[in-house]
């Protein structure tokens, strides 16, 4: 189920809201049941046939960090073991094609055959490799109640995109988190600015990119920068319109989720922003893989060899593609080069020439990731700096200018932190008038904004969230 | 005030998110029909296990609640006007709002020339196997083909959208020459509109047919056509009928799609005989009462291009009772509708089909059974390369 769809706002949304609230709040128990059986509805929306996954999963990492935790005999093998079973278990369902269409390109007679892959299986696979490491670590506890963990793993707000949760920071919620009127008002507004992100920019910009990806010989040089840029919005006003919503509708349910972005476009190095984009997904990386495996603590030799082995590690997350291995390794070939090579003399640098290099270097990477192939990697790539089979400016170009120009125009400061500096200078402000508007401005706009989304939800066919293939 | 605020807020957030929900139950599930859209509404989805085994039941549940959430065509409507007035874009729910009129928006893509022989030939084949077979009944079979409003007003289209003009150009002439090859005469409306300097009024601006100047015009062409083979038909002159501009608002195929929010002065023409010839009909094997053009019951109430004949029927009769006349068998799209009011004046018998909706037998069985003195394909250019349909004209 996408929170942009008419059943979850209409008839899902009120009807935990409704069963969820019933409760009192001393009933906690009771509210966590509540969610756990809406979130395990929210997950069998979209075929009861995926549930045996999610379910396998957690009861596993569960049973499996009892007996990992500090104490047991063999913890040590068993933790390997259940590691190793996430890892199948993802490998099973994600790279299984993959691997198997390679073999096949190789010459090798075997069949590819077509396994379901259940949403969101790399975010709550994640997380459960995260809350195992915990509890052998000692970081944490293990959890003794399955209905818990299975809500951690679970948790229909943040089930199919994140952010990816730490029990540690989740577990305390469970008990002890205490809902009130300014955190649901706050996490309501936010969610409908999520959902008009989603909806009144990104599926637009969505037609723009779609278009350029799939031009062909039509392709030129404006298009696809155009379709580059569209991408790099729509990605961005999606997968972070996603976030906005899972993490107001956890502030409702008086859950404080973990931010997942810090405006990454302002960034102005490509080692800057990987510290605003996907911010959940590098901390995982970076405490679970990458320091693991030495991180900036040895020779300069590891240090590259680590890095490679993460950020081919993040490409392959995203898909089981060549291109996202592409894109992983161009992104670890910038940040050694920031590292090792060019990062002093870019700091040296004026700030517009940083951020237009960051910029470039960022859309460029997510026409790696958009692309279908490696061949249209190289298309759109060449097109983009002067070899477009089109030659540098087309009709069409013009006409998604016009058709989305206000999406153009309006994703620039939305993907900015002008929200942010308003409600600063506001707050500094001690007139009535400036306390009024920002009590009232943000709910006033979210409402009309919500309603604005489900018109425009209306008037086109279901679109699900780009994340959820990942 | 800030708590205040807090609680009124959510106050108001819930009522919205439980009102929809309510709405739908108490009336708007009742709704079966999107006029604007000229659909039919998506049905309940059925609960069964396998649905949601494999998800089915969730995505059709999805369609069915966008389509009866409460209000939805005055959402939609109010959307267009967003889209339209307020954000101008060039394009709204796939029509081009921009100039004189309205068009539909065209792909950028573009079906080669290749692509359109290799669909031309089977489809000619078909029509020369039905021509020579309506020859050796003693018969005439004629294709008469239209270009379609898009086509008809390509120059309307904005400099940054594709008109397709040389699409529509090539994919004319393949049809043209695979049917010559087949020797099947073919009476190109396009060409005639050309010669006759492509007047304005006789195209719609906001549907996609012609407009009565149009079809009057084709008309002439035709029996002049006809005349030229031998055929010596009554004409219905200017001098005979009496052409009125309808008073009711008019909407059409392409005005529909934008709730009617485009502004349009354009009225529905039709042509009164002055001296009528009498008919008697029957639809879909039943006889009907219908008149040639059905108007609405007031002024105030809209009309479509539906007035001409009542729109598509799988079969309609209109007899004149002059057997000195030959008879004719028409066959085809839309376009035939508004031809069909003028065209039975010229015949003793007028049979119609439209092989999109008449199942009762094939083609080739009808004209069998009937033996029709002419038989005419009347098609716009967007169906030339369609399967089935009009199309399925050599089939068992």
């Amino acid at each position: 189920m996408s929170f942009g769809s008419m059943v979850f706002l209409f008839g899902f949304l009120p009807a935990v809201l409704v069963c969820y609230f019933l409760l009192p709040a001393r009933w906690r128990t009771g509210r966590n049941t509540v969610l756990l059986i809406f979130s395990l509805a929210f997950y069998c929306w979209g075929g009861v046939a995926l549930l045996p996954a999610l379910l396998v999963s957690c009861v596993g990492n569960w049973a499996a960090a009892l007996w990992a935790a500090p104490g047991h005999r063999g913890r040590k093998a068993v933790y390997g073991i259940a590691l190793a079973g996430n890892l199948v278990m993802l490998g099973y369902f994600k790279y299984t094609g993959f691997l198997l269409e390679n073999l096949q390109a190789l010459g090798l007679d075997v069949t590819v055959p077509s396994i379901a892959l259940p949403a969101g299986i790399s975010f709550f696979t994640f997380q459960a490799m995260a809350y195992l490491t915990d509890v052998y670590r000692g970081t944490i506890p293990a959890e003794r109640s399955l209905p818990r963990l299975t809500l951690f793993m679970a948790f229909f707000p943040q089930l199919l995109q994140g952010p990816i949760l730490r029990y540690g920071e989740f577990a305390p919620a469970l008990t002890q988190r205490r809902e009130n009127s300014e955190d649901a008002a706050a996490g309501a507004t936010r969610f409908c600015f999520g959902l008009a992100k989603k909806v009144l920019l990104a599926d637009s910009l969505g037609v723009i990119a779609d278009a350029a990806f799939s031009s062909g010989d039509r392709l030129t040089m404006s298009l696809a920068w155009l379709g580059g840029i569209a991408y790099t919005l729509q990605l961005y006003f999606d997968f972070s319109g996603y976030t906005d919503m899972a993490i107001g509708l956890g502030r409702i349910f008086g859950f404080r989720l973990p931010e997942n972005f810090n405006y990454p476009y302002i960034s102005k190095s490509a080692s800057e922003f990987w510290r605003r984009w996907h911010m959940t997904l590098s901390f995982w990386f970076r405490d679970y893989v990458y320091i693991p495996l030495g991180g900036n603590r040895c020779s300069r030799g590891r240090q590259i060899l680590n890095l490679l082995a993460v950020w081919m590690l993040t490409g392959l997350w995203h898909g089981s593609a060549w291109n996202f291995v592409l894109w992983g390794l161009y992104y670890a070939l910038l940040l050694m080069g920031e590292k090792f090579l060019w990062g002093k003399f870019l700091e040296k640098l004026p700030a517009a020439v940083r951020h237009a290099y960051a910029l470039v270097l960022i859309i460029i990477g997510w026409v790696l990731f958009r692309s279908g192939s490696l061949a249209q990697v190289g298309q759109m790539v060449a097109a983009m700096f002067g070899a477009a089979p089109g030659g540098l400016w087309s009709a069409e170009t013009a006409y998604y200018l016009h058709q989305f120009h206000w999406e153009l125009l309006l994703a620039i400061p939305a993907s900015l932190p002008v929200k942010q500096v308003l409600e600063e200078r506001l707050a500094a402000r001690k007139g009535k008038a400036a306390q009024m508007l920002l009590i009232l401005g943000p709910k006033v706009l979210g409402f009309g904004l919500l309603g604005w989304s489900v018109v425009r939800l209306l008037s086109s066919t279901f679109r699900s969230f780009l994340y959820f293939q990942f | 005030m800030k708590q205040f605020a807090d609680r009124a807020f959510l106050a108001l957030l819930l009522a919205v998110l439980l009102a929809v929900p309510l709405g739908v139950a108490l009336w708007s599930h009742k709704e079966t029909t999107a006029y604007y859209e000229n659909r039919s509404l998506a049905e309940a989805p059925e609960l069964t296990a396998e649905s949601v085994w494999d998800g089915s039941f969730g995505t059709e549940a999805e369609s069915w609640y966008s389509d009866h959430a409460p209000g939805r065509t005055t959402l939609l409507e109010l959307d267009t006007w967003v889209q339209m007035k307020l954000m101008g874009r060039p394009v709204v729910n796939g029509i081009v709002t921009v100039g004189d009129v309205l068009l539909p928006e065209l792909e950028f893509d573009e079906y080669s020339e290749e692509a359109y022989r290799y669909g031309a030939a089977p489809i000619a084949e078909d029509f020369g196997a039905l021509s020579a077979y309506v020859e050796s009944l003693g018969g005439t079979f004629c294709y008469v083909g239209f270009p379609e409003q898009r086509v008809y007003f390509e120059d309307q289209f904005p400099d940054y959208l594709n008109n397709h003009s040389q699409e529509a150009a090539t994919a004319d002439a393949v049809f043209a020459e695979a049917l010559a090859e087949q020797g099947v005469d073919f009476l190109n409306m396009r060409e005639v509109y050309d010669q006759q300097g492509n007047p304005a009024e006789y195209y719609s601006a906001v549907d996609h047919h012609y407009r009565y100047w149009g079809t009057y015009a084709a008309y002439r062409a035709i029996l002049d056509h006809l005349s030229e083979q031998g055929w010596d038909l009554p004409v219905l002159t200017e001098e005979d009928l009496e052409f009125q501009s309808l008073p009711y608002p008019y909407i059409g195929s392409r005005n529909r799609k934008l709730y009617n929010l485009w502004p349009n002065e354009e009225q529905a023409v039709i042509a009164v005989q002055k001296d009528p010839v009498a008919f008697t009909r029957w639809d879909n094997g039943a006889p009907s009462d219908k008149p040639l053009f059905v108007l609405p019951a007031s002024e105030e109430l809209p009309t479509t291009y539906n007035l001409y004949m009542g729109g598509d029927f799988g079969e309609t009769i209109l007899d004149t009772d002059r057997p000195e006349l030959p008879n004719v068998l028409v066959f085809g799209d839309s376009f035939t509708n508004a031809l069909e009011t003028l065209l039975y004046a010229s015949f003793n018998e007028m049979h119609s089909l439209d092989l999109r909706y008449y199942t009762e037998q094939s083609l080739k069985d009808y004209i069998a059974a009937y033996q029709p003195d002419i038989v005419l394909c009347v098609q716009n250019d967007t169906f030339y390369y369609t399967e089935g349909g009009n199309n399925a004209v050599w089939v068992d």
